[in-house]
Order: structure tokens, then C-alpha cells, then sequence
């Protein structure tokens, strides 16, 4: 009787069905990983861009920057301020100016340089 | 029946084999005999080019103030397969890029995928336009970036600097010369676009960085410019000449200082300036010299030993007939020593010295002093003059060279002769380029002088050097161009000026001067070229009183900017009057 009821059931090989489950499910996983990957890829890429954009902008607002800075500062700029009465120039008189006789050119860079400090050689 | 029904099984298993076959078979035949080309055309559709644009070089002067720069603009482009709605579009981009409407359906029309819609966008005009897209999510309309060139300075210096094209390519002056250092070398990028038209960061391809311009540092420095600019602007409005030019040089390296011209224009209007105003007569401009050339006469008869300075010459009391055509002194002169031929400018005593050597060799030093070739001078469009050889001279040729007639020279190889008697006799090319620099400032290349040969004896050119100290006097013709504290070694010239039509313009001079200073030690050469100055009358239009204080200006301030010692000793010079003016207002 024991038997013929035992033929009745098919049995299930567990560790051959633990083993597809968990190959499927790395295979799931994986395919999960891939496509979040992916999209975390997309995303860095247009963070990427974003930045690269606001780095050209920057650039350009720095340049921006710089040509005003030029404009400004330009002698025809200053001179414009001058006759306008923004700026003053006062010429430095004779007496303020101290000259300082310059050494003669030494023959070559070997030579000796006269310097101003005397410590300096030690 | 049965057979009857397996041949239909059959017949149907074979109609679906083949049918499967035929799919393979179409399959194999697009997925790999026709892969090359359809991925060609599926990359066409995606994959664009990205042009990454190199930035144009900067140009600086000597002490790295900025003489050209670039401002960021942007060039608006559209993809009219990309437009999504045109109805909305173009009122926006034809109120944000002030394009008549017409005109603009008329370029977006069709289905180009490339539309210049505008070029030179200012940057906060472009940021604007970009939002106003996309709160109204309009496609199809996209931003390049581009640069322009901005000249902060506007016309001072422009013949130097010059100027670029709209496709950033110099066009005149160092922007044309340097062209090759400045420019830079542009990169690339494959990029892929998705349906909507924005890049897909994740496909990107090959990629080439562009190599911004290199820094082009000139020899001048602005200081010394200003100084020359303002002074040719007094003298333009004081004397009204037609032409006029400055320059200042370095004997020992050939560095061009300082160099203005008039007729000028403004750099960032170049659009309106005129083909006049655009020429560097200073180095494209011929001119009879006058007698300023008559140092070529006095050095190269010095230099064969000829003459003495202190040889004594009859100058004809004022008229000598050569070759059966009278030459004049402006004043009649009996004995005059070879110094005081300078001095006092005798057109006789130089034809003397010339002819003392005779005409090969009168020719041979003309040519040695760099005339009738090019400087070598950085700077494009630059002419030789016109020397003519013996061969072609007349008889009465070698009397009138030696006071600068007959002859065509630029500014610049006068002012590179007068270097060289300041320079010990060796002739040094000019140049108006310091060095090459990368843009974070790593030196590329620097131009050394060049010495291009020994023209005269150090002690010749001493001699002569020692000469021309007395034009620079009470006894000279250019009293006036003395500066307080300084020796000076100038020669004046007055000629005539040449009649396109042949022959001489009646009552139109060319005036000029140069000089070194100090005398000993020469820091630079100054020259001054006012070309049909307008004086109360003619008798007052000589280089000496008119381009002679113009000079002494110039050099006074030139030597305090570089800090030269006065000599103490020196007494007070006279005065340097100014001669009557014109009619011309005094601003």
C-alpha cells in the first residue's frame, strides 16, 4: 500500500531548485544592477553636462569680467575720467624724486652684482 | 484523409519555414551585410561633430597691459528638422535678436538642419533667449559659443595691433603678422543627440582639446605711447598736416617704443574707418627723407676715410651748377667743415661728400643702411622704398640723393639709419614683438635683436653722432628740439613734396626730425614726420621749427617715463617756440 501511494508524489530535488532560484535571481539582479547602472549613468552624464555648462559660464561671465576690468582701466578710459574731473595727477616734484645711479652692465652673469644689502654674501 | 491532412501540415510547416527563412534571411542581410551602412546613417541622424572653439591669443604691451582681448558671445544657431513650433518662435527670436520677422521665416524655412540665425550674441542676450525657449518649450534653436575681439584701448595703437575678420582671422597689423601664434588650434567632439536634440553625455566619441592662442607681449610700451599719441594730436590740430608719424625706437635692440600715425581710427569701429585711415604709413608710406638722409653722405664719407670732421669743403657761397643744373643752399655758405655741413645743412657740402666717394659706393652705404629693402619689422604690408641703382641715376643724381631726393624711404628705415649712428654703426632690425607666451604665462619663444651688419665704424658713427649734437643748438637748424638736461644728436628734413602726377607740389613740404638721446648713450630715437603742415607762412615750415619742438615735447617726456638722469650742467635751452599757426583752431 506504501508504495504505489509514495509513486504518487514527485519529488523535488530542493538543492537543484535552491540552485535555479538563486541563479535566476542573480541573473535578476544583475540585469536590475545593469539597468540602475545605466541610469545612474545617464544621470552622471547630464549632471556632467550641467556642470560643464556652468563652468563655460562662469568662464565667460569671468571674461565678461575682465573686458569690463580692460575697458575701465584703458589709458583712453582713464584719460576720459581725467578731463572729466574723476581723477587728479600730481606731478611729483623734482626734489621728491631720488635717483639712484645704476651700476655699470657686468661683462657676463658671472660677474660679481653689486647689491645693495652687504649681508647678503654671507 | 489522412494523407490529405499530413500534406497540409506539411504544406503549412513549409509556408512558415520559409516565411521564418525569409525573416532570418532579412534579418542576417540588415543586422550584418548592410550593418556598415545603416549604422552610417543612424550615426548621420545622431552623431554631430562638435566644433570646440580655441580662444584668439591675447596681445599685451611691454609691461602686460592688455592691448586685445576677447569678450564671449554667442553665434544662434537652428536645426529647422528640430522646430517645434514655429508660429511661437518667431516672435520671440525676432524681438531677442532684433531680426525682422520675414527674414527669419524665410532662413527657417525647408527643413536645413544648420541656420545661421545670428552671430556675435552677447552673452546676457543669449542667457535670456535660453530661458525664454525653455519656459516655452520651444526646440530647435541652439547657442555655439564664439567670442569677439574688443581693443580696449580703441584707436591708440590701431595700426599696430590691427584687427581680425569675423572668422577671428588677423587681417592687419600684429593681429595679421602673429597670426599663426594667436589663432590657437580648435578641438573636437562627437556628441549624440536624442530626439529632443540635447546630447546624450553617455555616447560621447573622440574628443580633441582645443589649444587656446598663445599671448603676444609687443615691444611698446603704452606709457611711452600715450605720450606720442597726445603729442601727434596736438600737432595735428595745431599744424593740420595731411599725414603725420611718430615713432620712438631702442638703438641697442631695434625695439619699436612707441608709433602713431595720423589719419587714425577706432579699432572696435573699424567697420567705419576708411581705407586712409587704416594705413601704418610708418611703414608702408614712401617720402623723399630730405635732409635728413644727409647723414648717409656724411657716414659713408667718414667711413672710407674721405674727409675728416674738421675737413673744410667749399659749399659754393650758396649755388653750385653740377651737370649743367644749379643746386642752392638755403643760405650762402663759403668753407664749412663736414661737421657743419650737418649743422648747418648744406645741401652742396653733402653733394661734395658723395661725390668724394662716387656713386657705387655712395650706393653701396645707402644700401647698407637698409634702404631699398624691408626692415624685417613685424608688421604686414611692409614696403622696401625705392633705391635705383648707379646705373639708372643721372648726372646730377649723385648731387641730389645725398639731401634725401630721388630717393623713397619709409619712416621706419630712416629712424632704423639714425639708430645705427646711435648704435655704434651696427644696424639693428626693428621689432615690435617682445616674446611669445602661453596663457598661463610659460614663455614660448623670444625675439632677441638682431644685428644685421656693422654699416660704419663705431668711430664713425661717433664722429657723426658728435656732429649732429650741434643741430641741436644755437648754431644748428633745430635749436628747438633741445630738451633741458639732455644732449641730443638730430638732423632735420625739409622736402618737397613729390606730385602723384610727376614733378613737386608747389608750397607742400614734408617736415621732420630725428634724434637720439642722450648723446652719449643713446636710450632711444625719436623721429617726427608731419607730411603738408600748415605754418602762418611757408618760410616758417621747416623740420627744424616745426617737427623740432614737436620732438623736444615727445623726448622730454619720454626721458622722464624712463627716468633718465638730466645733467645738471646743461644749461637751460632756448626756448622751443612754437611757429605761428594757421588758421587752425587751437583746442
Amino acid at each position: 500500500m506504501h508504495a504505489p501511494r509514495r509513486k504518487a508524489f514527485n519529488s523535488v530535488n530542493a538543492a537543484s531548485l535552491a540552485r535555479w532560484i538563486v541563479i535566476t535571481a542573480f541573473l535578476a539582479l544583475t540585469g536590475l544592477v545593469y539597468v540602475y547602472l545605466t541610469l545612474q549613468l545617464y544621470h552622471l552624464g547630464e549632471h556632467k553636462k550641467a556642470l560643464e555648462n556652468e563652468l563655460t559660464s562662469l568662464r565667460a561671465q569671468n571674461n565678461v569680467a575682465s573686458v569690463q576690468i580692460a575697458a575701465l582701466t584703458s589709458r583712453s578710459a582713464m584719460q576720459r575720467r581725467l578731463k572729466e574731473g574723476y581723477l587728479k595727477m600730481v606731478p611729483i616734484s623734482e626734489r621728491s624724486i631720488v635717483r639712484l645711479s645704476a651700476p655699470p652692465h657686468p661683462l657676463g652673469e658671472d660677474a660679481v652684482q653689486p647689491v645693495a644689502n652687504k649681508r647678503a654674501g654671507r | 484523409m489522412k494523407w490529405n491532412s499530413r500534406i497540409r501540415c506539411a504544406l503549412v510547416c513549409l509556408g512558415f519555414t520559409v516565411l521564418f527563412s525569409l525573416f532570418s534571411f532579412r534579418l542576417v542581410y540588415l543586422q550584418m551585410i548592410k550593418h556598415e551602412e545603416y549604422a552610417g546613417l543612424a550615426a548621420e541622424k545622431h552623431v554631430y561633430k562638435q566644433a570646440i572653439y580655441a580662444e584668439r591669443g591675447l596681445i599685451l604691451d611691454a609691461n602686460d597691459e592688455v592691448l586685445a582681448h576677447n569678450t564671449p558671445v554667442e553665434t544662434v544657431v537652428a536645426d529647422a528638422t528640430h522646430l517645434n513650433n514655429r508660429q511661437s518662435l518667431i516672435p520671440l527670436l525676432r524681438d531677442a535678436l532684433q531680426i525682422p520677422a520675414g527674414e527669419l521665416s524665410d532662413k527657417l524655412e525647408g527643413d536645413r538642419r544648420y541656420i545661421i540665425l545670428k552671430r556675435g550674441v552677447p552673452e546676457a542676450v543669449a542667457i535670456a533667449l535660453k530661458e525664454n525657449l525653455r519656459a516655452q518649450n520651444l526646440r530647435g534653436i541652439y547657442f555655439e559659443r564664439d567670442s569677439t575681439r574688443v581693443y580696449p584701448n580703441g584707436s591708440m595703437l590701431c595700426h599696430v595691433i590691427g584687427f581680425t575678420d569675423f572668422e577671428h582671422r588677423g587681417i592687419q597689423g600684429v593681429e595679421a603678422s602673429m597670426e599663426e601664434y594667436l589663432h590657437g588650434q580648435d578641438g573636437y567632439r562627437y556628441i549624440e543627440h536624442n530626439r529632443a536634440g540635447q546630447e546624450m553625455v553617455l555616447y560621447r566619441g573622440q574628443e580633441r582639446t582645443p589649444r587656446n592662442g598663445y599671448q603676444v607681449h609687443l615691444t611698446i610700451d603704452l606709457n611711452l605711447q600715450n605720450i606720442v599719441e597726445n603729442e601727434i594730436d596736438v600737432a595735428m590740430r595745431e599744424y593740420t598736416p595731411q599725414k603725420a608719424t611718430i615713432i620712438l625706437m631702442r638703438p641697442r635692440t631695434g625695439e619699436v617704443l612707441a608709433m602713431a600715425n595720423r589719419p587714425h581710427f577706432d579699432l572696435n569701429l573699424r567697420s567705419e574707418a576708411k581705407p586712409e585711415q587704416m594705413k601704418n604709413r610708418a611703414v608702408i608710406d614712401m617720402m623723399e627723407p630730405g635732409s635728413t638722409f644727409k647723414i648717409v653722405a656724411a657716414a659713408a664719407a667718414l667711413n672710407e676715410h674721405k674727409v675728416r670732421l674738421d675737413t673744410t669743403i667749399f659749399c659754393e657761397n650758396g649755388l653750385w651748377n653740377f651737370g649743367g643744373r644749379p643746386l642752392h643752399d638755403h643760405k650762402p655758405y663759403g668753407d664749412l667743415s663736414v661737421r657743419d655741413i650737418l649743422v648747418k645743412s648744406s645741401n652742396i657740402g653733402a653733394a661734395k661728400l658723395a661725390i668724394s666717394i662716387g656713386d657705387q659706393r655712395f650706393y653701396e652705404y645707402i644700401r647698407r643702411f637698409g634702404f631699398g629693402e624691408r626692415t624685417g619689422i613685424e608688421l604686414p604690408g611692409e614696403i622696401g622704398g625705392v633705391i635705383r641703382p648707379p646705373q639708372s641715376w643721372s648726372k646730377i643724381s649723385i648731387t641730389r640723393i645725398p639731401m634725401g631726393h630721388e630717393v623713397g624711404v619709409t619712416p621706419l628705415q630712416m629712424i632704423s639709419a639714425m639708430a645705427t649712428i646711435a648704435n655704434g654703426g651696427k644696424l639693428v632690425t626693428p621689432r615690435v614683438v617682445k616674446s611669445i607666451t602661453t596663457e598661463d604665462g610659460k614663455t614660448q619663444s623670444t625675439f632677441s635683436p638682431v644685428v644685421l651688419r656693422q654699416v660704419i665704424a663705431p668711430e664713425t658713427a661717433a664722429q657723426i653722432g658728435n656732429a649732429l649734437l650741434g643741430v641741436v643748438s644755437d648754431r644748428g637748424t633745430a635749436a628747438a628740439a633741445a630738451v633741458p638736461g639732455f644732449t641730443i644728436s638730430g638732423k632735420t628734413g625739409t622736402a618737397q613734396k613729390v606730385s602723384p602726377k610727376g614733378g613737386y607740389e608747389q608750397g607742400k613740404y614734408i617736415v621732420s626730425f630725428i634724434g637720439y638721446l642722450p648723446s652719449d648713450h643713446p636710450e632711444f630715437v625719436g623721429l617726427v614726420v608731419l607730411d603738408d603742415a600748415h605754418t602762418a607762412t611757408p618760410e616758417l615750415n621747416y623740420g627744424g621749427l616745426v617737427a623740432g619742438p614737436i620732438f623736444s615735447r615727445v623726448a622730454e617726456k619720454a626721458a622722464r617715463y624712463l627716468d633718465l638722469e638730466p645733467h645738471e650742467e646743461l644749461g637751460k635751452p632756448p626756448v622751443a617756440g612754437r611757429v605761428a599757426l594757421t588758421n587752425a583752431p587751437r583746442h
